[in-house]
Formats: structure tokens, C-alpha cells, sequence
């Protein structure tokens, strides 16, 4: 009786796991509704990527993504909280609903556009290939870097674009592209000669260029990337009308480009 | 920055990193504990039961289990990024500790177990009498292996963005440009938190030691 007694325990246990994890709550029409009651707007980023977001000597979060969260946030008339996350987390982080919304230099992507949505762009942004300076080879079109080992940021729009053109047709062969986690990981390999051709954002590869005389970017163009927005939840249009309207007040207001200037001119 | 600069950023994530420790290892070992005697004592059924557990956990890399349970079940259960991770890494553990709990137990000669129901002490006696007593001092090395392994898997809760010593060196290594120096710094504060720990447990053993039986 008493081994019985154990084995149901044990059962029950692991069953009543396994529901509790089938029941849902039930949520409130729009976000917006949920971040005005609590006068509070949860916001996720990835504060690892300068000049966009990167914390500071004091260990504060700072950045162009940054400061213009914090406007928004003060427009919609509540208080921000920043939850910092690794990028790879940061778009099912928003579609489970652990975040309000996501800024971290996000590119619109169909991929990511099946689990969440995404604002009005408020900013532009270019993709750079970096050498080493001993490089000698030579890049034109962007297809000559099929003959090179090239390193990425893995998830990354820069990713997608070599998967899609590159890999996908055998241009590229899947062993010659490394795929890195972070995008400073891949620059620290390129400086030390594992790969000899970067894919990345213009903005921030070109500060750390600035940083790095090692490395030189060879070639910039509008290739994967173009219009950076924010993320927001799938199918909340009341949200993203609001998010909206302020980036467009903001984008007239000159308030965004005085802020690429702080941030961008080196 | 210098290199006390780096350390003093980084370390303020060793609460992190304690508190995930803190509540995995002794969750794992008391869940281990438990089904380690289930294991060993609860008959046929139950002990398949237990070996599927133990199965299935040690299956799982803990990471995985913590995207399931941080984002897969947050509809259901909205777990905070820390309490996922730290409940994650305790389940994982579990089935460690158990297989450890379970290796001591039978260790212990089943003489033993004999010898005490013939002096008259209940099954249940036996074991908190007689088996447990000797089985702690056989799962205390095997056991120190596992805190230092719950030590550092705590890291991985810095993919949900838990601000703990690893996370910690990566955005001041962005900020920076100085990766050498951040991640040695990280590398440091574990290190001397596996070592202090490994050193204390070290001292347990040897005072929970039988003298003149080493």
C-alpha cells in the first residue's frame, strides 16, 4: 500500500506540472491599456551594441536607441523600465508578452514579422564589409566576397542576407561563413586573422573601426539592411497607432536627427 | 578603465550568480535526496519511474529547459528571468544529485541495512539511522563536483538577460572594446567562488570524516 501511495504522489506531481503549464490568463485587449494603468512601459534591449545601446563608465544604459526610448516613453506619459536581454532573446521576449516592446537597432525581417510587429521606421541604416588591413583582395560588388571566409552576427539581418543570396545558391559554402554571437566577437576574429571579411551595421561597425586601426571597412551599401524599428507585439494596433504617432512627431521635430548627430559623427 | 574598475562593474552580478546558486543547489539536492531514496527503497515501479526522471533531466541541457520555461510556458506560469533560471538549473541538478544521492546510497554494504532490521530498527530507522549516516560522508566529493558545476551553469541565465557576472563582462566589454580584461575578470570572480566553495566543502569532509578510517 504504501509504494502505492508513493507512485501516486509522484504521478499527480508530474502531471499537475504538466497542466499547470496548459492554463492561461487572460490578457488585456491592448498593451497600451496595460502600460497606461501601471504608468509604466516595459522596455527590452540588448545594451551591448554602441553606439545604439551600450551602458556607460557608471554602468548606465546610454545610447541613440536609448535616449530616444526615453522621450517616447515621456511622450506617452509613463515611466520606463529597461530590461536588458541578449538579442537573440529579445523578439520572443515580446512575442511571450515578457516585454512591452523591444529597440535594439531591429531591421524589419519577414521572418520576424510572423511573432511580432513592428513601428515606423525612425531611422535608416547601411551594411559594411570590414578586411583587416592586410587584405589584399579586392571588393566591387559584394558578391566577391564568396572567394573569403566571412564572419557575422548570427540572427542578425546581415545573417539572413548571406543565407538567402549566398549560401542558399552555393555561392558561399556554409563552412566559410562563421556565425558569432555577438557582432564584436566576429571583429576580434577578424583582427586576428580567423576571417577575413566582416558583414555588419554601418553605424556601429564604423565606430569600432574608429577604435580598431587594424581594421578598415572596404564597402558599404544598402544590402540587408535599411529602415530600423522598434518591436512590437503581433496584432496590437492601438499600440503601435500610439508608437506611431509619436516617432513621426519626433522625426518632424528634428529630435531624431539631432540625436544620430550625437551619436553617429564621430 | 582599469582593471579595478572592471572587477567592481563585473562583481556587483555576483549576487546574481549567489542567489541562483543558492536556490538551485539546495532545491536539487533536496529533490535528489528524496528520489534518490525513492530510487534505492520505493520497490520496482517507482524506481523506474526514477530512472526515467533522471533520464529525461539529464537529457535536457539546462538551457534549453530555461527557454521552455521562461518563454514556452509564460502564457501559463509568468516566471521572472531569474526565477526560470534558477528553477531550470535546480530541476537539471536534481537529477544529478539524485544520481549522486543514489550512488552513496548503494555504496553503504546492504549488510548494513540487514544487521540494523535484526537489531530491531524499522526500515525507516535504518536508513536515517544507520544508511544516511555513511552514505553523506561517500556523496560529499562526488557532491562538491556538482556545486561547482551549479556555480558556473548559473552563467547561463545571462541569456535571459539576468545582469549576473557573465552578462555583466559582456556589456562592459562593449563599452569598452577591452574584451581581454572584462572576460578575465569574469574568468577571476568564478574562479575564486568555485575555489572559496570547493575549499569549505573540502573542510566538511574531512570533519565528517570517521577517524582513524580514511
Amino acid at each position: 500500500m504504501k509504494k502505492h501511495f508513493l507512485l501516486v504522489v509522484v504521478i499527480v506531481l508530474i502531471t499537475s506540472m504538466l497542466f499547470a503549464c496548459g492554463t492561461k490568463t487572460e490578457e488585456p485587449a491592448s498593451i497600451l491599456d496595460k502600460i497606461q494603468t501601471n504608468k509604466k512601459v516595459v522596455v527590452g534591449t540588448s545594451a551591448d551594441y554602441p553606439p545604439y545601446e551600450f551602458v556607460d563608465e557608471a554602468g548606465n544604459k546610454t545610447g541613440f536607441d536609448i535616449e530616444l526610448m526615453a522621450e517616447i516613453a515621456k511622450r506617452m506619459g509613463v515611466e520606463l523600465e529597461w530590461v536588458d536581454m541578449p538579442f537573440d532573446s529579445l523578439v520572443a521576449a515580446v512575442s511571450s508578452g515578457k516585454l512591452d516592446m523591444s529597440i535594439s537597432c531591429f531591421n524589419y525581417d519577414e521572418e520576424r514579422d510572423k511573432t511580432v510587429d513592428f513601428s515606423e521606421a525612425y531611422y535608416t541604416t547601411e551594411d559594411a564589409f570590414v578586411v583587416n588591413k592586410t587584405f589584399t583582395g579586392t571588393i566591387t560588388v559584394p558578391e566577391d566576397i564568396v572567394a573569403y571566409k566571412v564572419g557575422v552576427q548570427s540572427g542578425t539581418v546581415q545573417d539572413g542576407w548571406l543565407t538567402d543570396n549566398l549560401i542558399a545558391n552555393g555561392l558561399l559554402p556554409e563552412a566559410n561563413l562563421s556565425r558569432y554571437e555577438r557582432v564584436d566577437q566576429a571583429a576580434l576574429d577578424l583582427a586576428n586573422g580567423r576571417i577575413d571579411i566582416l558583414m555588419a551595421d554601418l553605424v556601429p561597425i564604423q565606430a569600432y573601426v574608429a577604435q580598431n586601426p587594424d581594421l578598415q571597412v572596404v564597402y558599404k551599401g544598402e544590402l540587408s539592411t535599411g529602415p530600423i524599428n522598434i518591436v512590437l507585439p503581433d496584432g496590437d494596433t492601438t499600440l503601435k497607432a500610439e508608437i506611431d504617432r509619436i516617432i513621426k512627431e519626433l522625426q518632424a521635430e528634428g529630435f531624431i536627427d539631432a540625436l544620430a548627430v550625437k551619436y553617429f559623427s564621430n | 578603465m582599469n582593471l579595478n574598475q572592471f572587477i567592481s562593474y563585473i562583481a556587483q552580478g555576483t549576487i546574481y550568480t549567489v542567489g541562483v546558486t543558492l536556490i538551485a543547489l539546495p532545491a536539487g539536492l533536496l529533490i535528489g535526496t528524496i528520489l534518490a531514496l525513492l530510487y534505492v527503497y520505493g520497490g520496482k515501479v517507482t524506481g523506474r519511474l526514477m530512472n526515467l526522471y533522471s533520464t529525461i533531466f539529464r537529457g535536457i541541457p539546462p538551457l534549453v529547459l530555461l527557454f521552455i520555461l521562461f518563454f514556452a510556458v509564460s502564457k501559463g506560469i509568468n516566471l521572472s528571468a531569474f526565477w526560470a533560471g534558477s528553477l531550470s538549473l535546480g530541476i537539471v541538478s536534481s537529477a544529478y544529485q539524485m544520481e549522486i544521492v543514489r550512488g552513496a546510497l548503494l555504496a553503504v554494504s546492504g549488510d548494513q541495512m540487514k544487521a540494523a532490521r535484526a537489531i530491531g530498527l524499522s526500515r525507516l530507522q535504518a536508513i536515517r539511522y544507520v544508511v544516511l549516516p555513511q552514505a553523506v560522508r561517500l556523496a560529499i566529493p562526488p557532491w562538491s563536483n556538482e556545486v561547482a558545476i551549479v556555480i558556473k551553469d548559473s552563467s547561463l541565465v545571462y541569456a535571459l538577460g539576468v545582469p549576473e557576472i557573465l552578462r555583466r563582462a559582456q556589456l562592459i566589454a562593449a563599452s569598452s572594446q577591452q574584451y581581454l580584461l572584462a572576460y578575465l575578470s569574469a574568468a577571476l570572480i568564478y574562479f575564486l567562488l568555485v575555489f572559496l566553495t570547493t575549499r569549505l566543502l573540502n573542510r566538511l569532509e574531512n570533519k565528517l570524516a570517521i577517524p582513524a578510517n580514511p
